[in-house]
């Protein structure tokens, strides 16, 4: 609530000493549908349908894995792990429906792992994933942790599937994690094939809880929370004082924290300039919204300053090390100053955007205990 | 908040003048120390281990309630007694100086002269409610560590990325101790106790005070002790007790934490500084054998504290409100904001209105808005009206507004 106040209170201040009020049009005049059916038709559903084949890979890599675990089926199952978690960076903004049911997100990729959990599950034998107390045992970081943190080297991580003694619990619980990854996915794809596509695109009004605004209000979010704090400023110690290296996405691999970062930076700003999946084309968007109002920020087009300060955090970030734990134990500065970077853009993007289009934030932090 | 600002000034200046006339023997003008530090003879005279050992057992508690592999209601209760069942010694802390102890938590639960001394019934009824929660944790909340709550089924909800422990009526008993505490334990202890004329005054403390007569084997005389002691249920835990607010909200998960929230709190922020300079104030006053200078920072105490308590009961009622009004209501959110609610407003039982008898609302009061939380199951069906209505209903007894002290 306090953040709104300020929120609201920074707002009046931007709006008193710069001239990004209201300009020639006005929100109501613009076409959100248009909006709404560029987001669904050509960047969430095509995103969700890439990802899902990219999860029935993973599951089926996985199930080779399980039955004849050996250095290939290992390598081949690793890949595919790289490739539908890069491919889940362009679905993870999309919190909303039944993936917000589910909790979509805190059930694929909440990090870090508990990898104490995890060897409790083996143990056992038995784990519930719909669990709440389940969400950092499971997803991407935990086979991040089975497919490279067992063991110090590849043959001792294959170890635990071939010669331990619980070896074919190990097994279980891989093919149990892409299974799970496989079948949430499934759900949140079947859902808006069946019916939410056009519930989504039809509510196109601008209240509250209308289409737009909460889409805008979870794409924000994510950016501010899963983007921003979660893999940079969490890792850099923005938040704690003192650098968490262990805090990084896919920390067990080691090389894929960057990477992964990239994949999500890049699906963030082709969402806001409304580029279609897979492709350069783009459509109806926030940017053309913003264009449309033609909002301005200190003289400048504020859809011209968003995408240039897209622009200097992939440029800061390109210096990163490709492992980002390494990163913040040698030379935190740097993630600092990309975190820097992407926070500049929240204040655009929460701030004048919102004021811009006229819509209110709907979260806030919780306070912590 | 700007009224506020104006008001104070006038009402430090208000207290000033007050002192000044009443106070006809002594030309003593007291200033307000800026640390809590008294000496006699190059010795300190503060003393309050007795609260730092039960807010550490009160720690040891919340921390055990969760454990859901190790503790049993064996054990938690032998924290709460630090007793076994039939009364004799147990050692259920992991710190062995809290196991030394003969005090315990029960023991100072509802327990002060001023409001328990003739109503010895209902203590014994309070002292009785942490058991039941401490036994429900255990017997209803740890069977179903890996079952969903639902109406009716204990369990556990998402809150987030965190896992929140529910009974049957959405309700997390570990928020129900650690927050009813603040006030069964801290508050009341401090503002209807320790810092009462009948505690203070009790006896001959006025004339051994003026007379620099001494507890057998301290430096301090009863009645600094006394004030002592209510200091220590907010600030004695702290890392450095003499100049604790630098550390505000550090010390504890009780008053001096609860008191941290204020800070950077615009309609608040000026509680904890006021708290803690009556507490100085009305040591050095009693150093100075000067009386009603210590009675009138008592009130303060009882005043602000009191708020205190109320502000966070009302705040976490807007919290659980907002997060069960969404259109898809957030559950584990408002189940944790409400379970702290509820904690803060059993408390509100032991407040104190300054200059009264009374605290800002009665346990009947209370025992209603509890009735309300707990009907049929509970916090799942809970009306948003409700919540709105008692936030309102505690708001109206203090001199803050529900939008203040929800933001």
């Amino acid at each position: 609530m306090k953040k709104i106040v300020l929120l609201l209170l920074s707002s009046l201040i931007l709006w008193g000493c710069s001239d990004s009020g209201p300009s020639g049009s006005e929100t109501e005049d613009f076409d959100r549908q248009a909006i709404l059916e560029n987001w669904a038709d050509n960047i969430i559903l095509p995103a969700f349908e890439s990802f899902a084949a990219e999860t029935e890979n993973l599951k089926t890599a996985a199930n080779e894995f399980s039955a004849t675990p050996n250095e290939q089926t290992l390598t081949d199952l690793r890949e595919q792990w790289l490739i539908s978690y890069k491919s889940w960076q362009h679905v993870s903004m999309f919190e909303m429906g039944r993936a917000m049911d589910l909790r979509y997100r805190d059930n694929m990729n909440l990090y870090p792992v508990n990898s104490d959990q995890i060897l409790e599950n083996i143990e056992e034998g038995s784990y519930n994933f719909e669990l709440p107390s389940q969400n950092s045992s499971q997803g991407f970081p935990a086979l991040d942790y089975m497919l490279y943190g067992l063991g110090e080297d590849d043959a001792s991580v294959l170890e635990f599937y071939t010669i331990d003694e619980n070896s074919e619990a190990h097994r279980t619980y891989v093919s149990d994690l892409a299974t799970r990854i496989d079948s949430l996915t499934g759900q949140v794809l079947e859902f808006w094939q069946n019916g939410f596509r056009d519930e989504f695109v039809n509510d196109s009004g601008n209240g509250a809880n209308s289409s737009l605004n909460m889409m805008v209000n979870d794409y924000i979010f994510y950016y501010e929370k899963a983007l921003r704090a979660g893999k940079i400023g969490i890792p850099a110690g923005v938040f704690s004082g003192s650098p968490l290296s262990d805090r990084v996405e896919g920390f067990y691999s080691r090389d894929f924290s960057k990477e992964l970062f990239m994949e999500a930076l890049d699906a963030s700003q082709n969402f806001f300039n409304g580029t279609h999946f897979g492709s350069e084309q783009n459509g109806e968007s926030l940017r053309s919204y913003l264009e449309f109002l033609e909002t301005t920020k200190n003289g400048e087009s504020l859809a011209v300053l968003i995408n240039g300060q897209f622009e200097n955090a992939r440029q800061e970030a390109e210096n990163l090390n490709s492992n980002l734990a390494e990163q913040v134990e040698t030379n935190n500065t740097q993630m600092l100053t990309t975190y820097d970077r992407l926070q500049q853009n929240v204040v655009f993007l929460k701030v004048d955007m919102l004021q811009a289009l006229n819509i209110s934030v709907d979260y806030v932090d919780a306070d912590g205990d | 908040m700007d009224l506020k600002k104006l008001f104070l000034p006038i009402l430090l200046v208000a207290t000033a003048i007050s002192c000044d006339v009443s106070d006809s023997d002594s030309d003593t003008d007291l200033e307000t120390p800026a640390t809590y530090e008294f000496t006699r003879n190059g010795e300190s005279t503060v003393s309050f281990t007795g609260q730092t050992a039960r807010i550490r057992m009160a720690m040891e508690l919340n921390d055990a309630m969760m454990d859901f592999d190790n503790s049993t209601e064996e054990l938690l209760l032998q924290m709460y007694r630090n007793q076994t069942a039939d009364g004799g010694d147990a050692n259920p802390f992991s710190e062995s100086s809290l196991n030394e102890e003969t005090k315990s938590v029960k023991e100072k639960v509802a327990a002060s002269l001023d409001y328990f001394s003739s109503n010895t019934a209902v203590s014994a009824q309070i002292k009785s409610d942490f058991e039941v929660w401490i036994s429900g944790q255990v017997n209803e909340v740890f069977p179903n560590e890996n079952v969903l709550a639902e109406p009716g089924v204990a369990g556990q909800l998402a809150d987030g990325a965190t896992a929140r422990f529910v009974n049957a009526k959405g309700l997390e008993y570990d928020q129900m101790v650690a927050k009813g505490l603040n006030g069964a334990l801290m508050a009341d202890q401090m503002l209807n106790n320790y810092l009462s004329v009948s505690v203070l005054d009790a006896g001959t403390n006025r004339e051994d005070n003026d007379n620099g007569v001494l507890v057998d084997g301290t430096n301090y005389t009863t009645m600094e002790h006394k004030w002592d002691e209510a200091y220590g249920y907010v600030f004695g835990n702290a890392a450095n007790t003499a100049n604790p607010l630098p550390n505000l909200g550090e010390a504890d998960d009780f008053l001096n934490k609860y008191l941290g929230r204020l800070i950077g709190d615009s309609d608040f922020e000026a509680i904890p500084q006021e708290i803690f300079d009556a507490f100085a104030l009305g040591r050095a006053a009693i150093v100075a054998g000067e009386y009603e200078v210590r009675d009138q920072q008592a009130q303060i105490i009882r005043e602000k504290i009191s708020e205190m308590i109320a502000i966070r009961a009302v705040y976490y009622l807007q919290s659980g409100k907002n997060a069960l009004g969404q259109e898809s209501p957030d559950y584990g959110g408002a189940f944790h904001d409400l379970s702290e609610g509820f904690g803060f407003i059993y408390s509100l039982q032991f407040t104190r209105v300054p200059n009264t008898d009374q605290p800002y609302l009665t346990r009947e009061e209370v025992e209603g808005f509890i009735n309300q939380l707990t009907e049929g199951n509970g916090l799942w069906d809970i009306p948003l009206e409700t919540l709105d209505q008692m936030s309102n209903e505690i708001a109206s007894k203090f001199d803050f507004t529900v939008e203040e002290a929800a933001n």
